[in-house]
């Protein structure tokens, strides 16, 4: 039995030691290639992207040990003997997630009247933030008028 | 203590510099890495390009115009609801002091 219990926490060892591994490959997000594209040559021009990057990740793993339920045990003990192997056992698990993102920012131009940085505009969040703006305006007009209104 | 002193780096990281008609751009990145036991997270943005010309080095920031929305949102929500809160206890106040 203590073979098997050390095969378990042998097993959660190395799987630990992947997922670490694992873990240290996210970083590599933090490089700048990862926020900067390859130049692309256009005719006179070179142009460069420029994006945001976040990526992140995480894992978590167990084991657990238990001897059988009382009932099991005295009925070995019944039977005339020390409780045997399988009155113990054990089990372990693990699990992990991740995921990364990433949005244009902006655009590097090299051309041969200068260098130029040009922003990337979401036009959708934009257009989000005024709705949700001009909603929450008629929301607390209503409001104060009703209020008013009641003196 | 360690622990703690490793927890959040900020790394700033320029990139391969990219040469044309006579400039010399070299990109620079801002990483924030948060290191946790079992857990990693990355937030790496651009913050601005060098540009070399004739001997002279300028920095041209990179101004990220989609942080402006939510930055506002936020703002906004503040003032309504400051501004909800103090009608409110205007209103309380004329109450009390009434007839």
């Amino acid at each position: 039995m203590s073979m098997n219990i050390e095969a378990l926490v042998n097993a959660k060892e190395r799987g630990d030691e992947y997922a670490q591994r694992s873990l240290e490959r996210i970083t590599a997000a933090a490089k700048p290639e990862a926020v900067f594209g390859t130049p692309v040559v256009s005719g006179q021009y070179t142009v460069i992207t420029a994006c945001q990057v976040a990526a992140g990740g995480g894992f978590g793993s167990g084991i657990g040990l238990g001897t059988a339920p009382r009932g099991q045990k005295a009925e070995e003990a019944a039977a005339g003997g020390a409780p045997s192997a399988e009155a113990l056992g054990g089990g372990g698990g693990m699990g992990g997630g991740g995921g990364s993102t990433g949005r244009p920012v902006a655009v590097i131009i090299i051309g041969p009247d200068g260098v130029t940085v040009r922003p990337i505009v979401d036009a959708t969040r934009f257009m989000l933030a005024a709705i949700t703006m001009s909603m929450a305006v008629a929301m607390a007009l209503i409001r104060l008028r009703r209020a008013s209104r009641r003196g | 203590m360690r622990f703690f002193e490793n927890l959040v780096e900020f790394r700033d990281a320029s990139g391969e510099p990219v040469s044309a008609h006579g400039y010399t751009v070299t990109p620079w990145s801002r990483a924030v890495v948060v290191r946790l036991p079992r857990a990693r997270f990355v937030w790496n943005r651009p913050i601005g390009v060098d540009v070399t010309h004739d001997g002279q080095t300028v920095r041209v920031p990179i101004v990220e115009p989609n942080r402006l929305p939510p930055v506002a949102l936020l703002g906004f929500l503040a003032a309504v609801v400051a501004t909800s809160l103090l009608v409110r206890s205007r209103r309380n106040a004329r109450k009390e002091t009434a007839p």
